[in-house]
């Protein structure tokens, strides 16, 4: 959204250093987030695209053996520190994983579980309508709403990320992060995730980890290329396709390495 | 070059060959040893299933049973039947002498005052009349009707003499011997005399040790397995703790048994040979069984399910028990009925705690005395009787019915409950 033709930075990260033990996963990261805007992040494998994703919505707290450090500033306020609660925080961040993972539950459960843990809903019709818009959202509904009591884990791949996506929306996060959403997934189904995150962008900020440079090509509006934990390069996908700054940046898209 | 390469081959295909084979052999070996194992038992315990009745006439002699006139059911209860019972059994013999009366008697188990008892207080109007009543064979007899004694030997060295023998084979030529489903082996407690001992007491006994532990190591484990597994810090003092469960899972069961002795009946003052103490010795064994099949079903959840409870804002509780407990019940609870069914055939730690002694009341609380049936096999396996022979197999056939029912139980639980992973 443009304020007084200024594009609104949502997500701000400065100097983001990752260590995994003792090796060092991201270097002196910094890079600033348009808000409603769809970010691709690309680069090789392993290079720490999808880790700095886990940072935003602070899931590498998981890790054990997992530090971030540095200043990643979300609405101007700071992930990293003490006084931020995880839970809210990922209440406001929600996240779509590689691999689609429903919960082995039904469909409706799916989607009721987020609001039912954050209270967002005061009564049964309350939450069949955040089921229903969720799923609308996710262009699922047509697809599954003479089954919404049928288990999740029985849907087609593509069916089952539209609804981990649906379930990720279902608490109305202001960014929504993607970790490479649609690798498992046939052209068809990806197409229609891609339509899906063209549309999601005019109510959240959608931050997206893609192998496929076309894909970024197709539905970013910016782009940041991350080699061996660094970011090397990053502005309007127009710019990064087109062109590129870094040497890099440049063999990488024209598929010379990678 | 190329025949060389066929000869390659064709050694490959003798040493799969020969690799089926000795697989197979060792499934044949133990299948053989294992019909031979059921085989025994079946064939010397079936006969127990079975209670050899004499059908003897009573007369139900007012007099001799020092009633006055229209009896109330207090006088029949107070009734003197040992007179009428002695009289009924030294009919069978009219000539019989004294010595030979005490032989007819000692035909029939020492129940019989109280069989014949019975059988006059279901029908009161039996007084002044002769009716025939069922009365259980004596354990020896028993064994004779079934085949299972010898009676060949020189009259001194069996317990049942040539006089008894031949007022039996008379009773059995005129049909006053029958066998019938013996219902006491499962409603009487254990006796001295193996014609009436049953199972009931040691299988209220198993019952409650079982229930007792089941109650202190399901919930204990189960919490200890969560905390371990979800929560606790991965360090050093945790991987000792995990590598001590496991050693507790290898201690000799003989152990636990020295430790229920020593602290519940020594220090504790618990009650010897209950089923209480027999069933907190026996959760002490089964405590890392459980934990152990926790732990595993609860790693066996993937991953991305607690990811995806996480991100959706779900505190680490929360994913644990809305997601990852509920995946993993199947396999704790499967894990839980094994662990179960070990401690119910375990018998070393309950002979340490007193569940071995002589128990002829059925309990009806974990905190009466009570053997186990484990304990029971033991105990009869000791008895000298020819009687208890058959009631050993038997009791290990219920014991080993139980076994796989409950085993069953855990294979219906793992394989009805358990969730699909997308």
């Amino acid at each position: 959204m443009k304020k007084n033709g200024v594009k609104m930075i949502k997500i701000s990260s400065k100097n983001v250093d990752v260590f995994y033990g003792k090796k060092q996963a991201l270097f002196n990261i910094n890079l600033d987030i348009e808000e409603n805007q769809v970010t691709a992040l690309i680069g090789p494998s392993g290079c720490g695209k999808s880790t700095f994703l886990r940072c935003l919505n602070r899931m590498n707290d998981v890790i054990d053996i997992c530090r971030v450090k540095g200043q990643i500033m979300i609405n101007d306020f700071d992930i990293n520190d003490k006084s931020c609660d995880v839970v809210r925080l990922r209440e406001k961040i929600g996240m779509v994983f590689q691999k689609p993972n429903p919960f082995p539950k039904t469909i409706y459960e799916n989607i009721s579980y987020g609001p039912t843990i954050h209270g967002m809903a005061q009564s049964k019709n309350e939450m069949d309508e955040i089921v229903e818009t969720s799923l609308k959202k996710a262009a699922l509904w047509e697809e599954v709403q003479d089954r919404l009591h049928e288990p999740g884990t029985g849907l087609s791949g593509g069916q089952q990320q539209r609804l981990c996506i649906a379930r990720a929306i279902s608490v109305k996060p202001e960014v929504i992060l993607m970790d490479e959403p649609c690798s498992a997934l046939d052209p068809i189904a990806t197409a229609q995730i891609e339509e899906l995150i063209d549309e999601l962008k005019k109510d959240h900020t959608i931050i997206i980890v893609t192998h496929s440079m076309a894909q970024a090509a197709r539905v970013s509006q910016n782009t940041g290329f991350f080699h061996l934990g660094e970011l090397i390069e990053h502005g309007s996908t127009d710019k990064i396709f087109k062109n590129p700054e870094n040497k890099k940046t440049q063999d990488y898209i024209t598929g010379r390495f990678g | 070059m190329n025949k060389n390469k066929e000869q390659l081959l064709n050694k490959r295909y003798k040493a799969e060959k020969r690799f089926r084979l000795y697989g197979q052999s060792a499934i044949f070996m133990a299948l053989i040893f294992l019909t031979i194992f059921i085989f025994k038992i079946f064939s010397t315990g079936y006969s127990a299933f079975k209670k050899t009745w004499l059908i003897v006439p009573v007369t139900f002699d007012a007099e001799l049973m020092m009633l006055e006139q229209n009896p109330s059911k207090e006088d029949l209860e107070d009734a003197d039947y040992y007179d009428i019972a002695l009289k009924s059994m030294a009919d069978l013999d009219p000539n019989a002498n004294e010595d030979q009366e005490n032989e007819l008697k000692r035909m029939v188990s020492y129940f019989f005052e109280r069989e014949i008892k019975r059988e006059l207080l279901n029908d009161p109007s039996l007084i002044g009349k002769t009716k025939d009543v069922y009365l259980t064979a004596s354990d020896d007899l028993d064994q004779v009707f079934k085949g299972n004694y010898p009676r060949d030997l020189p009259e001194d060295q069996r317990r049942v003499t040539d006089y008894q023998l031949k007022i039996f084979d008379q009773l059995v030529e005129l049909g006053k011997v029958e066998s019938k489903f013996n219902l006491s082996f499962f409603t009487y407690p254990d006796s001295r005399e193996a014609e009436l001992a049953g199972i009931a007491s040691s299988f209220m006994g198993s019952i409650f040790s079982i229930l007792v532990c089941l109650m202190i190591a399901f919930p204990v484990a189960v919490l200890a397995a969560i905390y371990l597994e979800e929560f606790a810090p991965k360090n050093r003092f945790t991987d000792f703790i995990e590598v001590n469960i496991n050693n507790l899972a290898a201690v000799p069961s003989i152990v636990f048994g020295l430790l229920g002795l020593g602290i519940l009946l020594a220090v504790f003052q618990l009650p010897r040979s209950t089923p209480l103490v027999g069933g907190i010795t026996l959760s002490l064994m089964t405590l890392p069984t459980i934990i152990i099949a926790c732990r595993a079903s609860l790693k066996a959840v993937p991953p991305s399910i607690r990811e995806a409870a996480l991100a959706m804002g779900a505190s680490k509780m929360q994913t644990t028990m809305h997601h990852t407990v509920p995946l993993s019940m199947p396999g704790t609870l499967s894990g839980t009925i094994i662990g179960l069914a070990q401690a119910l055939g375990e018998t070393a730690p309950l002979i340490l705690i007193g569940m071995v002694a002589f128990v002829n009341t059925i309990p009806g609380s974990p905190l009466d005395p009570a053997a186990s049936l484990p304990v029971q096999i033991y105990i009869w396996a000791e008895s000298a009787e020819r009687g208890f022979v058959e009631k050993v197999s038997a009791c290990i056939m219920v014991l080993l019915g139980f076994l796989i029912i409950m085993n069953l139980f855990a294979q219906i639980i793992r394989h009805k409950f358990e969730k699909k992973w997308s």
